[in-house]
């Protein structure tokens, strides 16, 4: 019985990544990292980490050391198909690097918290140039379908969250929008409700508006400016794309970046940089906590 | 006493690792104070994206166990067509009809090569499948306005290039390409049908596990060069080296290529850009980024010779970037 040094490691490494998805879906950390809807997706593979983990164990003891030099012969019961490390042969100063490459998201896993991505990285993402341009999106959209709706349906009770919704049910939700004054930015229909004011700003003009969202800020404003910004992720913060509505009122000078905001305003239109894009005139605001869910996340339509 | 230990081995051990990682669940660690913030945000997003493409390169190496312990070259040889042009045709529909996603799709190429799959067919199949899936047509159906139009020319398009690719790759190349250290005696047959199955079964799982070590460095480090680029350059930069119909499709392929985004989360990204940029750059964007990105890049460095994988890496981007050029007055 041989203790094989690496075949250690490489357990303790799988058991190690089982431990951090499963210690992130104990803690609720891992809605920082993905959109919920893939939950189920990372549950499984920290069980496949689990299950391989438990399949490496019975390498750690091997009963002689054999280094597995691909060149001699095919001898017990290893195929020679392999054309790759066993982590059998000796250690070498790469394999050491690879091992601390590997060990590297498990250190700063355990020991860095999460972060909500904040105004910096909105910046790094375009920003304005990103918020600016949603206004000039595809205009050219259907609304046919959209008047078949009966007003009757929309005041249904909301489908379930996470989960896909039919194309009657968007429909429904884009006529309520189109019904509402004030317009309520929910978390669950923000993404929706933003598309479609956007798309047609000219229509929602003077209806009011409450929504929440982080402060972020940029060169080029005025100093009675900012925009109440949300991140939007598909998949996970890696592909958060930032969204938002330009707002304006009095005191917004003495609003930090990255203060969390609750404002009601007006909604108007206004031109920033060349482009027409929708415009909060803010009648009433109130600095509130970071939600616990801080990211939005688009809504899932059946399409088949 | 020295029996009992020996035949208990696998427990202690076992017991042990399990032990301490339930302590690290109990050890409140947290050295975030004295980080700078933007090395927060890195790491938040370094460690979602692994955790984002941990499922599916989980899932690959799986898959690639299975084809090395329960395929074997006779499968291969029987299953592709001696035609190069069919085996190219072939491997790209394969490809289409095969949701993977480009973070698992290194691992399975890896092993149907060695199996003696040729490798343009192997190339045409790596292209095709994480692109072009329900999932990824369904994202970017939503993503552009519930509009099929893009999603269309993304799969339509994306198709066309990678049949291209393929060709290209079996022209140039002979062989299979693998690294110098890792070419040695793989054409000698296995005779695993000898075995009884939960031997081969436990086979599959150990090289599963061979092949997630393989691969993981690469991804790790893939994966943060990317999020390094999110937390450190500038949009803005790129925006505006963008403002001419051809500079712009580059840019935007230059900016699918570090993001490294997963196929099926880029097209809000992409839509994001669509009025910053051209339909057409978009759309390059689109059909790009799964085919090649800087995250695979480097997982198929792992396995292949660099001068291979940077002729796939030319391949791709200019058959992508004149394929555009040549669309763009239809979008």
């Amino acid at each position: 019985m041989v203790f094989q040094t690496q075949q250690a490691v490489r357990a303790a490494i799988l058991l190690l990544f089982t431990v951090l998805i499963f210690k992130f879906h104990y803690t609720g950390e891992i809605t920082m990292f993905i959109n919920p809807k893939y939950i189920g997706l990372s549950q499984i593979a920290s069980v496949l980490f689990l299950i391989l983990f438990f399949i490496q164990i019975t390498r750690i003891w091997e009963k002689k050391t054999h280094h597995h030099h691909h060149d001699h012969e095919c001898s017990h019961n290893h195929d020679c198909d392999h054309n790759h490390d066993h982590g059998n042969t000796p250690i070498t100063l790469k394999k050491v690097i690879s091992y601390v490459i590997i060990a590297f998201p498990l250190v700063t896993g355990f020991t860095i918290p999460a972060k909500v991505l904040d105004s910096s990285i909105a910046e790094k993402k375009g920003g304005m140039a990103v918020i600016t341009g949603k206004s000039e999106t595809s205009s050219t959209d259907e609304t046919a379908q959209e008047e078949l709706v009966q007003p009757s349906d929309t005041e249904e009770v909301l489908p379930n969250p996470y989960g896909e919704i039919t194309q009657e049910e968007m429909n429904s939700l884009v006529q309520k929008l189109k019904q509402s004054d004030p317009i309520n930015m929910d978390d669950y229909v923000y993404y929706l409700n933003y598309e479609e004011i956007s798309k047609d700003v000219a229509s929602y003009k003077g209806r009011e508006i409450t929504l929440k969202g982080f402060v972020y800020k940029e060169e080029g404003f005025q100093s009675d400016q900012l925009v109440i910004s949300r991140f939007l992720i598909t998949h996970c913060v890696a592909d958060a794309s930032i969204i938002g509505f330009l707002t304006q009122f009095d005191e917004a000078a003495t609003l930090d970046k990255d203060t969390w905001v609750e404002a009601t305003g007006v909604l108007d239109v206004t031109t920033y940089n060349g482009t027409e894009m929708p415009f909060i005139k803010i009648t009433d605001w109130k600095t509130i906590e970071q939600p616990s869910e801080p990211y939005l996340f688009p809504l899932n339509v059946k399409i088949l | 006493m020295n029996r009992i230990v020996r035949t208990n081995l696998f427990d202690i051990t076992g017991l042990f690792l399990l032990a301490a990682a339930f302590l690290l669940l109990t050890l409140k660690l947290d050295v975030g104070d004295v980080l700078p913030s933007s090395f927060l945000n890195l790491n938040t997003i370094f460690i979602s994206i692994l955790i984002e493409a941990f499922p599916f390169v989980l899932i690959g190496v799986l898959i690639a166990g299975v084809i090395q312990i329960f395929v074997t070259e006779e499968h291969i040889q029987r299953w592709i067509p001696q035609s190069r042009t069919k085996a190219i045709i072939m491997s790209c529909v394969v490809g289409a009809l095969f949701p993977a996603c480009e973070c698992g799709i290194v691992p399975i190429v890896r092993r149907l090569v060695a199996k003696g799959v040729p490798l343009y067919a192997a190339i045409g199949f790596m292209l095709t499948g994480p692109l072009i899936n329900p999932i990824v047509i369904a994202s970017t159906y939503m993503a552009f306005g519930n509009n099929a139009s893009i999603a269309g020319w993304r799969m339509g398009l994306g198709f066309a290039v990678a049949l291209l690719v393929a060709f290209l790759v079996s022209f140039f190349f002979r062989g299979h390409q693998f690294k110098q250290a890792l070419m040695s005696t793989q054409t000698i047959p296995t005779n695993r049908k000898k075995e009884p199955f939960t031997q081969r079964f436990f086979s599959m799982l150990t090289h599963s596990i061979d092949e997630f070590f393989d691969m993981a460095k690469f991804l790790i480090f893939g994966a943060f060069l990317a999020a390094a680029v999110q937390t450190y350059m500038p949009a803005k930069s790129l925006l505006e080296a963008g403002d001419g119909p051809f500079s712009s499709i580059a840019v935007m392929m230059g900016l699918a290529y570090v993001l490294s985004l997963c196929s099926e989360a880029d097209a809000f990204i992409g839509s994001s850009f669509n009025s910053i940029f051209p339909t057409p750059s978009v759309l390059a964007f689109l059909i790009f980024g799964p085919m090649i990105d800087l995250k695979n890049t480097l997982m198929m460095l792992s396995v292949f010779r660099a001068k291979f994988v940077f002729s796939v890496l030319f391949f791709v981007a200019t058959t992508v970037f004149l394929s555009i050029v040549l669309v763009q007055s239809f979008l």
